[in-house]
């Protein structure tokens, strides 16, 4: 039988082990140098106790990959591993649900991947069932053969079966630029920045600058709200930059059942979806693409690990939300993309806006005790939780067509899901005091997440439109 | 309008639950009695210890014998072949439906103070969610669980 022979990791493995582990223990190792020292000046102990820390590292880097060794035998894939604790892992091609490749940039110079195997029973961990650090691309590829020819067949076989793509989707140039420039990643790197300054709190002397910075900042409004304007472009640009590697390249095929998804461009990573396991269909579409009828496409798909990336795969980053229901449907033939959305009653925008208007009137009121001056600032809370309520209640909707329940709604982005019944787990309808009164309700429907759940709640559609659902749900209807 | 759901959860749940409105009075108890105590040493004006003491009151009258009541006159359970469907809530009533197919597993459990009233609570959990029943008559939650674990079994599965 092919691959029978034990099998060990390319030596890059036994560095990128010893990177990993030094990047896991680099916090609370500064940790301890600053605090525990003083600043930065090494003494000879903390010398030592770095040198050790790092020759430690680098021996056990190495003794891993002396020690981890893999072959296939007997329809499973068997590993053994661990320098303490010696570790085998026996894992039958059937159990395996997916194998994801990636090439970060300790794989690519020297043609390898690194490969992520997949069970339905790697629950419970961030972690996959297993890891094969870097391994050349052909044998990788020899595994996915086998494991296709088991997932056909039903036993090991050893010819090459080539994979024919039946539906290829790539992104293109513009499509890129568009998904960095309306992502909303300007958040996190202004916060990143921010809190990165922050960590140096002993090496940059921040009040004599920012007394210097009064002396600007009396010079006059424009130059500060033009560094302040400069600061948010150049963190805006970064995002750009960081979206567009990370989805560069984004390619989504289908062959037989599984949707394979490959992306990036310094660290490419491919993903494999069984196409059975797919719970829900969701779009998105953030405030900014909204406005330019944009969106993006995620799938919800059970078991796998509790990795975000694998109970919410993005399988189309983003497109015009009128030519998605086409593509859509080639993929999901018994999918319903258009369906037509009942919205929430007039009436219902009252309890939109008290929700909405509520915590802010809480801020006004609060800060208004507390600082007075400008307190002033937070009255703008005011109209936009206003508007915030009207586009709430716009985006709020719900659809019943044959065996499928779509809901619409908005948390901070606007949410579209698409749910087949046989998928959906639990369906509750809800009802406050207050909604009674007016006949109103509120239907929460739960899909299979990953580990755990997920799904869509619409909140004050009519009591009678909700009781429609839940009767669609019951046995029998 | 839908049907309620027909089966009430025992009544020694009332018990129980104000035992439990008990616990947490007394914490809040604590809170009271901290505040009459600085109160009275450092001179405080006298309502800030009327109105603490008044607020104890309410929270024990809340606690122990409202919630309970409107909690268990709201709870309301139904166990057919092909699903399962709850009822619950105080300010907010929730209705859920789950489909016995979806059912993965049922447990009884029961803590010291159930057991003392010869109670215990059932979950049951689908792949993506969890429902407790609580406080059942033990023979009951037994035989529920029996027959929710049968019944699972049997349910036929329109998935594929």
């Amino acid at each position: 039988m092919m691959m029978s022979k034990t099998r060990r990791l390319h030596p890059i493995a036994a560095v990128i082990h010893f990177i990993k582990h030094l990047k896991d223990l680099f916090f609370p190792f500064m940790v301890i140098l600053l605090f525990g020292g003083n600043g930065l000046s090494l003494s000879f102990w903390e010398m030592l106790f770095t040198a050790t820390f790092i020759i430690l590292s680098l021996v056990i880097g190495v003794f891993s990959w002396l020690r981890f060794s893999y072959r296939v035998e007997d329809g499973e894939l068997r590993i053994e591993s661990g320098v303490f604790v010696r570790k085998k892992r026996y894992i039958p091609f059937e159990r395996i649900q997916s194998l994801d490749f990636s090439e970060g940039i300790f794989q690519r110079p020297f043609g390898l991947v690194k490969v992520r195997v997949e069970t339905a029973g790697s629950s419970g961990s961030q972690d996959a069932e297993a890891v094969l650090t870097a391994i050349s691309k052909a044998e990788a590829t020899a595994i996915q053969e086998i494991l296709t020819s088991v997932k056909n067949t039903g036993r090991v076989e050893t010819e090459a079966i080539v994979e024919k793509p039946e539906w290829v989707y790539k992104i293109t140039i513009s499509q890129l630029l568009l998904l960095a420039s309306t992502s909303g990643g300007v958040g996190v790197v202004i916060s990143a920045v921010i809190a990165f300054a922050f960590q140096f709190d002993e090496l940059i002397p921040y009040e004599k600058v920012f007394s210097e910075l009064k002396g600007f900042i009396s010079n006059g409004l424009v130059f500060v709200s033009t560094m302040v304007f400069l600061v948010l472009l150049i963190a805006w640009f970064i995002s750009v930059i960081g979206t567009m590697i990370k989805y560069a390249d984004f390619t989504i095929k289908k062959v037989e059942n599984d949707l394979i998804i490959s992306r990036g461009l310094l660290e490419k990573r491919q993903l494999t979806i069984p196409l059975n396991r797919v719970q829900g269909i969701l779009i998105c579409e953030n405030l900014i693409r909204q406005q330019f009828g944009l969106g993006s496409v995620y799938l919800e798909s059970a078991g796998g690990t509790a990795n975000e990336d694998h109970s919410k795969a993005l399988i189309l980053p983003i497109m015009k939300r009128d030519e998605m229901a086409s593509l859509l449907t080639q993929l999901f033939p018994d999918y319903h993309f258009n369906p037509t959305m009942v919205p929430s009653p007039k009436r219902a925008l009252k309890r939109y806006m008290f929700r909405h208007l509520v915590p802010s009137f809480v801020i006004v009121i609060l800060s208004f005790i507390l600082f007075r001056s400008w307190a002033y600032l937070t009255l703008l809370l005011i109209p936009f939780s206003v508007i915030w309520a009207f586009q709430t209640h716009k985006d709020t909707g719900w659809n019943l067509h044959d065996l499928q329940l779509t809901l619409t709604y908005r948390g901070i982005v606007k949410n579209t899901i698409f749910m087949k019944k046989n998928r959906i787990q639990t369906i509750s309808i809800r009802k406050s005091f207050f909604q009674q009164g007016q006949a109103l309700s509120t239907v929460e429907a739960t899909v299979k997440s990953g580990l755990g759940g997920s799904g869509g709640t619409v909140s004050d559609i009519e009591e009678i439109d909700s009781i429609k659902i839940y009767n669609w749900y019951k046995h029998g209807a | 309008m839908v049907m309620e759901p027909r089966k009430r959860i025992s009544e020694r749940a009332l018990k129980v639950w104000r035992i439990y409105g008990i616990f947490y009075s007394a914490l809040f108890l604590c809170l009271a009695g901290g505040i009459v105590a600085l109160a009275i040493a450092f001179n405080w004006p006298s309502w800030i210890s009327i109105i603490s003491v008044l607020l104890f009151v309410l929270f024990l009258y809340i606690f122990v014998v409202r919630f309970p009541m409107l909690r268990w006159k709201r709870w309301r359970y139904e166990i057919r072949e092909q699903e399962i469907e709850l009822q619950h809530g105080v300010f907010v009533i929730k209705r859920t439906l789950v489909p016995m197919v979806r059912v993965q597993h049922v447990d009884t459990k029961q803590g010291p103070i159930l057991r003392k009233y010869h109670l215990s609570s059932v979950t049951v959990s689908t792949a993506a969610t969890v429902h407790e029943i609580p406080a059942l008559e033990m023979e009951e939650a037994e035989e529920i669980r029996l027959s929710i674990s049968k019944l699972v079994r049997v349910a036929d599965d329109d998935d594929v």
